[in-house]
């Protein structure tokens, strides 16, 4: 697969007024992805991460730093139909049809698809004569998609695109933009359903005010949080475990020790050729936990400076 | 791109908003038909036409700041619950959507004008074919302050019920515009200074030359100067409050 950076973004910064001061949104991001990747954007509230997509899409233009979106700018590619984004909640007005609104969007679009094309594709035909205020948050979620797949657009962004689905309405999305990806198409997502990422992302990208945590596979990132659990029998001395590295916290539950490490082969080799334990277990913690410990740690690095 | 359809659209999903329809068309021509039209001094010569003109312009004008309040009101809350950054994903223009809503704005404000003036023709309305071109003309001027008054409303408040307020006011103020009954006396001095005397005051010059109109003869005379002044002053005052709240809303953007 051709693996050229389709989204570049270099030292962006933007920052917004609040209160006497300035709060920055986004505080020197470098982020580049390329063709066909499928990328989650993690971060808690006010982690950017919104600001960074308005930025990647030139509803917002940075104060410094450079964005490039498929060579060019993202207006540009925008205006061009290249790229097309799933916006958060609204954009949409209440008192249109689902198949009327995507025939107004599309009369903005220089090349679009065919209105029916884009309706069946989002699974939006059932409800298609249904006006936007009657639907259920998945459903104008659907409608949602079938305007961002208007201009079969090369890269698709989507800003928290489950919130306020049920649980089968959010498979159905996933099954969906899974198609999607495995056609080609860029996808760069944000959630804070971790589950998502987990599931869904091949990459995944955390933030936490307005800078970038850890970005690696999705795998990877989780493990370099360090929040592998490894659960042994053992009654170790005070010494036995005060000799112990690589260990970030640990808990008792009856006989078994449970540990959390940033090492856990390291940690499973000590435990298996130097001591008595036994019946060890490893297993990956979630990329919760691993969201969780990293933002900690960060916070804790900052109050230390 | 066809910016055309997506104005065809957005004017007919305007025009069958029941709420608008009536209050913007069917209100004001059941007024004009009961207040203009039939009454026993409806013949009787006022200035270039007789009373039915007068009336006929008055509610014009109320219609079409209706309709302009509304429009405005309702561009400016769709702006800001997303609809603007969904049109921002499209190939529409920097400016665009400025330039498609004004022309549904002014589509829907000259229907009342439209209708009104074309009831009018076929009842007992009387005036000069130039002046009645004259006062039709400044009918759909006088829609530009209340445009502002509802954006600046919309704005402000950022949801339908705050526009649905805002042009129901339009009813108090139409009363002190001197457009509904008519004034005298202390009233008129204060109506005066309202936001829809000067643009009624405006449209009803070709007819009168500024004679105010009242149960009991001639009321007074407003020399053009004074009207202008009163259309320009609220203009003023509505795109201030406009221009304000637009710095306050790109603050955070």
């Amino acid at each position: 697969m051709d693996t050229a950076p389709v989204i570049s973004l270099r030292g962006v910064r933007r920052s917004f007024p609040s209160g006497g001061g300035r709060v920055r949104a986004v505080d020197g991001v470098d982020l580049t992805v390329c063709t066909g990747e499928v990328v989650a954007l993690l971060g808690p509230n006010g982690a950017g991460k919104t600001t960074l997509i308005d930025m990647i899409l030139g509803l917002t233009v940075p104060e410094h730093g450079t964005v490039e979106v498929l060579g060019t700018t993202p207006r540009k590619a925008v205006t061009a139909g290249r790229i097309s984004a799933l916006l958060q909640t609204g954009g949409l007005l209440p008192d249109l049809t689902v198949r009327e609104t995507v025939r107004m969007i599309a009369s903005l679009h220089r090349a679009p698809l065919g209105v029916d094309e884009v309706l069946e594709a989002a699974g939006a035909t059932d409800f298609a004569s249904r006006r936007v205020s009657t639907c259920s948050g998945g459903q104008q979620q659907r409608l949602r998609f079938a305007l961002a797949l208007l201009t079969r657009p090369e890269i698709l962004i989507l800003d928290e695109p489950t919130a306020g689905m049920d649980v089968n309405a959010r498979r159905a999305f996933w099954d969906s933009m899974r198609s999607l990806a495995d056609g080609g198409s860029t996808v760069v997502f944000a959630t804070h359903y971790l589950v998502e990422a987990e599931q869904f992302a091949r990459r995944a990208v955390l933030m936490n005010a307005g800078t970038i945590l850890a970005d690696g596979p999705t795998d990877e990132v989780r493990q370099r949080a360090g929040v592998a659990r490894v659960t042994v029998t053992w009654s170790p001395t005070d010494t036995e475990l005060q000799a112990l590295e690589h260990v970030v916290d640990v808990q008792r539950h009856g006989p078994r020790l449970e540990f959390r490490t940033d090492d856990a082969d390291g940690l499973a080799r000590h435990l298996l050729t130097h001591t008595d334990a036994h019946g060890l277990e490893v297993a990956p913690a979630s990329l919760d936990e691993a969201f969780r410990y990293l933002t900690a740690g960060e916070t804790e690095r900052t109050v230390a400076a | 791109m066809s910016i055309g359809t997506y104005i065809a659209m957005d004017f007919w999903r305007n025009l069958r908003n029941i709420g608008n329809s009536f209050f913007v068309i069917v209100l004001p021509t059941v007024l004009f038909l009961f207040f203009g039209a039939s009454m026993e001094w409806s013949n009787v010569p006022v200035g270039e036409g007789n009373v039915s003109a007068w009336t006929m312009i008055s509610i014009a004008c109320y219609g079409a700041a209706m309709a302009a309040t509304s429009l405005a009101g309702s561009a400016a809350v769709e702006l800001q619950q997303g609809w603007g950054r969904q049109l921002a994903l499209t190939a529409l223009p920097h400016g665009g959507f400025v330039m498609a809503k004004t022309a549904v704005a002014l589509g829907i404000a000259v229907l009342p004008v439209l209708v009104l003036n074309i009831t009018g023709v076929f009842t007992v309305t009387d005036m000069p074919v130039g002046t009645w071109i004259a006062t039709a003309l400044l009918t759909v001027v006088g829609v530009v302050p209340f445009a502002l008054y509802g954006l600046a409303i919309g704005m402000a408040f950022r949801s339908d019920a705050a526009v649905g307020t805002a042009t129901g006011l339009l009813v108090i103020f139409s009363f002190l515009g001197n457009a509904f009954t008519p004034l005298d006396g202390v009233l008129l001095d204060i109506g005066r200074f309202t936001p829809l005397y000067g643009v009624v005051a405006l449209a009803r010059y070709p007819l009168t030359g500024g004679d105010q109109i009242s149960m009991n003869g001639i009321a007074g005379n407003d020399p053009l100067w004074m009207v202008l002044a009163n259309v320009v002053a609220w203009t003023l005052v509505f795109a201030a409050a406009c221009l304000m709240l637009q710095r306050r809303r790109t603050r955070r953007q």
